[in-house]
């Protein structure tokens, strides 16, 4: 098994576990994407969706998983991304469904009628933020330190044509040492990602506005530490990698597919948190009391979300808004930095292949 | 301080945010010196437009319950233990609770039942001991 196949199982099972199990770490008031106010959160229609959709996509992800091991060996490496993408749409087909139902419920019993809709926030929150904790990134910037090291005392050794990006390609200080670009390109941009998520609004439930703030600190510390690992291992891979090109060793067989175990174990990571503390931290203790003192439910916010997964608000000044299905962020797609950022960050690599090629490196 | 407004709700959203925060002053959440968010943050944290807060803040600005800089943003400028207010706000807040009270006689609410409102309103404030003046005293505007 080459390190490109165990790859592609690896994130077809990744990605067949997650989204099977996304319903579960997902805010109950939220179920697949549909606003709905916290008494009605255990509905007979969202039990029946749910377990449906737990039915459907583990089908489809059992079944994908087991096509991406069989074919594992065949084809090149888009093989297993085009088993990703089937089993992608065929659990966003499972995701629509659900929704689609329960909205249909929503709508045609008024679950809000009479509800006083409001907003809330806790301003604690911004007179005394949480801190990002930079020390986590301290591995990952380990980790390209080594790999700039390791690459600059072999340079004088390596032979006229060196491997990059899985082809023989001529010695530049581009070909060797492309794979610290990635790894760079990949550490800023995460962490820059997640400083934005700090300086975001964090996802408040109007009837306990205090409980799930406190909530949301810990949910942010907690996978701001995992996306942190997870940064740190994706370099280690990207590492491997590179002492493979710059023939520090020869892996055989089995050997060459760990290469991709420390970003593996990352995702796993990941998962594990995730899935401890849900959306927003919902699936954390502390939760609400009861629903009697509530000053309102959060209002229903649907028409801003498209298919329930894509946020775009004219009115809400906010770039970054928390994940409606799953956990995570998403860009407020009606506000002009967002696209700014999302260009910046589709341009960078390319711009950068463009300016290396440009100057001959 | 935990704030809630109303988007859909028939009082304007900057008259709400206002409201909140005058309310959290009297309740003593928020007491003289401390610290809001910023215009910008409190728009994001609540999803409107910055105008909309800018224009609550202004108006408590201009109440001379916020002072507005930008070197320490939005802060507190008084609160109960701040001393007396002016004599012409007094005034103007008296012909307006006049109003609001002849709003409740001219629906047909006994003189009773809207003391009794107004004590429960009270209750829920927070007014410093006899003689004690309040950390806020020397910000009186």
């Amino acid at each position: 098994m080459t390190t490109g196949s165990l790859s592609g199982v690896v994130i077809v099972s990744f990605f067949a576990a997650t989204m099977c199990l996304t319903p579960a770490i997902t805010r109950p008031t939220v179920p697949f994407g549909v606003r709905v106010p916290p008494e009605r959160a255990d509905a007979t229609v969202i039990r029946q969706q749910r377990r449906a959709y737990y039915g459907r996509t583990a089908v489809i992800g059992a079944c994908c998983i087991a096509l991406a091991i069989l074919l594992r060996d065949r084809g090149s490496w888009w093989l297993s991304r085009i088993i990703l993408l089937l089993e992608l749409t065929a659990d966003f087909g499972c995701y629509l469904i659900a929704r689609n139902r329960i909205a249909a419920v929503k709508q045609a019993e008024r679950w809000y009628a009479g509800h006083r809709q409001v907003v809330a926030t806790d301003t604690s929150w911004r007179t005394d933020p949480p801190r990002f904790p930079a020390r986590w990134l301290i591995p990952a910037l380990t980790v390209i330190a080594l790999t700039v090291l390791v690459g600059a005392l072999r340079y004088p050794h390596l032979p006229a044509r060196v491997t990059a990006g899985g082809h023989l390609v001529p010695k530049s200080v581009v070909s060797v040492f492309a794979i610290v670009a990635a790894q760079l390109y990949v550490t800023v941009l995460w962490t820059g990602l997640m400083l934005i998520v700090y300086r975001s609004r964090p996802d408040i439930e109007a009837d306990d506005a205090a409980g799930s703030t406190r909530r949301y600190r810990r949910f942010l510390a907690a996978c701001t530490r995992a996306f942190l690992t997870l940064l740190a291992l994706v370099d280690l891979t990207l590492l491997l990698a590179a002492l493979r090109n710059w023939q520090v060793y020869r892996p055989s067989g089995i050997g060459s597919a760990l290469i991709v175990l420390p970003f593996a174990v990352g995702l796993l990571v990941l998962a594990v948190v995730t899935f401890r503390v849900g959306q927003g931290g919902s699936r954390l203790p502390g939760g609400r009391g009861g629903y009697g003192t509530a000053a309102g439910v959060d209002r229903d916010d649907d028409r801003f979300w498209k298919a329930g997964l894509i946020y775009v608000n004219r009115d809400d000044p906010a770039l970054l808004v928390g994940a409606r299905f799953g956990v995570g962020w998403t860009f407020n797609l009606a506000n002009p930095m967002a696209w700014l950022v999302i260009a910046g960050i589709v341009a960078t690599p390319a711009g950068l292949a463009a300016l290396a090629a440009a100057v001959g490196l | 301080m935990l704030l809630s407004v109303e988007p859909d709700g028939p009082v304007p959203i900057y008259q709400q945010i206002r409201d909140r925060i005058v309310e959290a002053i009297a309740g003593g959440r928020q007491p003289a010196g401390s610290g809001l968010p910023s215009t910008r943050q409190l728009a994001v944290d609540l999803g409107v437009n910055f105008h909309t807060v800018n224009k609550s803040y202004d108006l408590l600005r201009q109440e001379g319950l916020l002072r507005l800089s930008r070197k320490s943003g939005a802060v507190v400028q008084r609160d109960a233990g701040s001393g007396p207010p002016r004599p012409d706000w007094a005034h103007d807040w008296a012909a307006r609770l006049s109003t609001l009270l002849a709003e409740a006689a001219a629906q047909g609410l006994p003189p009773e039942d809207i003391v009794r409102h107004c004590r429960e309103a009270i209750a829920a404030f927070t007014f410093p001991a006899a003689g004690e003046s309040g950390p806020g005293s020397v910000g009186q505007p």
